[in-house]
């Protein structure tokens, strides 16, 4: 490992990490190179900003720490276990832990909000009033609470996107990974999310949240991971973050 | 919500979208089990009736001459010796008098003056009370025709053939529809659990990313393929037992139905049908599931 890369990993609070990358590379077939030997430590119940342009890697190394993607190169740990040698079990009781929000919500648009937001819940077999109470909290502080019956199709980009956020959030995980967050929402809508966000971490999850969004960072003092052309370029201190990531950019 | 409860409420939303295919796979399903039950029903029925009718089943072999108790013990050896058989009573020619005159009743004048030693002593061999002793008749027979001192041999011949070729073709039928039932029943299942699976394609990547286990993606369609099977083969049975009772009340007083003594299966055979029913689905399902899901 180059003196680079060690660099990048936050060794102070080694002990506990929830996440650890070391020298990750992504290649996609034929040669595009997502990610270029990143390493970093996003420590148990710390919020970091993962940011970028678009296409700098931000959704590869979001799908990398929850194993949708293998590195092609590199280790990943999450929670201590190794993600390039993890069994089929161990992989499905990982991700019960991992609350995403993707990008393209990967909601079922048949199913009501409801039903999309229930179902990380019914998978760890919630009881029935823990599952209701939990998805009227959560589109309560998501200002959507008359939608909980309307089917995902009939609703609009900025309310897709808060219903995933919900689902990502449902079971409170140890560890939550948003992609781009606010991306279709207007002050309002994140602000609440926002809000939600800052409640889990203070509840102790861990998020990693990848995001251009500028208004979000600035108003935040949390570590942020800037990620320029798959490289890791920026691993700031919480205590002068805007002024690097203004920099980095 | 218990383990259960999940599976459950997964296979009832499974059902809600996919209830056109449900339905039709429930009818091809009752239709197999209908189809094969019909013809075993019969089969079972038709050996029932065989079996009844052989009761007064008996070659006769009729002797040129009365034999001595010692020779009619060394016949019976031989035959008991050839095969196993019932009883071997020996008629002599006064006995075979007697009977005709028992047989004919009044009528008995009409025997006047033939004296009583005109009928030929004869050995009547009853063969034993199952299905495989009648396809065995013919060669019992053939042997009996070779003992010394056998003039002729004689048994319901052609109708015993006849008999013979009908259950071999009922066997054939109900093999065959066996076949059809569990082709039908295991491709159809299957097809309908791939496409129960295609529909629900994003829902079980969904699944799996929020790290569900195998058996909660996996239950729901294993418990669609065990309702498809244990309704299909009770909507077949309850079928058959309407046409059963229909055609029971129809034909009722003599004819072929009371020849037969035809009766409907017995519980173990019926629960046996559901449970072949059931398992053939789940077979389905489960086949469908590992190529469907690659797990």
């Amino acid at each position: 490992m180059s003196d680079a890369n060690l660099d990048n990993i936050d060794l102070n609070n080694f002990t506990r990490p929830m996440v650890v990358a070391v020298r990750v590379s992504k290649v996609y077939i034929p040669d595009i190179v997502a990610l270029k030997d990143v390493s970093l430590t996003v420590n148990k119940g710390e919020m970091v900003f993962l940011t970028g342009m678009s296409g700098a890697g931000k959704t590869t190394m979001l799908k990398l720490i929850c194993a949708i993607e293998k590195p092609t190169k590199g280790l990943i740990e999450v929670a201590e276990q190794d993600l390039t040698k993890i069994s089929q079990t161990g992989l499905q009781q990982l991700r019960q832990k991992i609350g995403v929000a993707y990008q393209d919500f990967k909601l079922l648009p048949k199913l009501t909000v409801f039903e999309n937001i229930a179902m990380p819940m019914e998978i760890i077999y919630q009881n029935s009033v823990t599952i209701h109470n939990r998805v009227d909290e959560l589109l309560e502080i998501l200002g959507i609470p008359d939608k909980k019956n309307i089917p995902i199709g009939k609703l609009s980009r900025g309310e897709q996107q808060r219903v995933a956020i919900a689902r990502a959030a449902a079971n409170a995980p140890p560890l939550l990974l948003a992609d781009e967050p606010t991306g279709n929402l207007d002050a309002d809508s994140t602000e609440r999310v926002m809000d939600l966000f800052h409640h889990l971490h203070g509840a102790g999850t861990t998020l990693i949240i990848a995001t251009h969004d500028e208004s979000i960072i600035q108003r935040d003092l949390h570590r942020i991971l800037d990620l320029k052309q798959g490289e890791l370029i920026l691993n700031s201190d919480p205590r002068d973050n805007l002024a690097n990531y203004r920099q980095g950019i | 919500m218990g383990h259960m409860a999940a599976i459950f409420n997964q296979t009832g939303r499974n059902l809600k979208q996919t209830w056109g295919t449900q339905i039709m796979t429930l009818f091809t399903v009752s239709l197999s089990v209908l189809i094969f039950s019909f013809f075993f029903l019969v089969y079972l029925n038709i050996m029932r009736g065989g079996e009844k009718l052989q009761d007064d089943l008996r070659i006769i072999v009729y002797l040129d001459n009365e034999i001595v108790p010692a020779m009619q013990a060394q016949m019976e050896k031989k035959i008991r010796e050839f095969t196993t058989v019932e009883k071997v009573v020996y008629i002599s020619k006064d006995q075979a008098f007697k009977r005709l005159e028992g047989q004919l009743g009044a009528d008995r004048d009409v025997l006047a003056g033939l004296g009583s030693d005109f009928l030929p002593p004869s050995i009547e061999v009853y063969p034993q009370k199952n299905l495989s002793s009648l396809t065995q008749i013919k060669e019992l027979s053939e042997y009996l025709a070779t003992l010394p001192g056998t003039s002729k041999v004689q048994y319901g011949q052609s109708w015993l053939e006849r008999f013979g070729y009908f259950t071999k073709l009922l066997r054939l039928i109900v093999l065959s529809s066996g076949g059809l039932l569990i082709l039908t029943t295991t491709f159809i299942v299957s097809y309908t659990i791939r496409l129960t699976v295609a529909a629900r394609h994003d829902e079980l990547e969904a699944l799996r990313l929020l790290g569900a286990h195998s058996f909660y993606i996996q239950g729901p369609l294993i418990l669609e393929g065990l309702l498809q099977g244990l309704l299909g083969s009770l909507f077949g049975l309850i079928l058959l037992y309407s046409l059963y009772q229909w055609i029971t009340t129809r034909f009722s007083g003599p004819g072929f139905l009371n020849f037969l003594d035809f009766t409907f299966f017995s519980p173990l055979i019926s629960v046996l049908i559901l449970l072949t029913g059931t398992l053939l689905c789940v077979g389905g399902s489960l086949l469908s599931i590992r190529k469907a899901l690659r797990i």
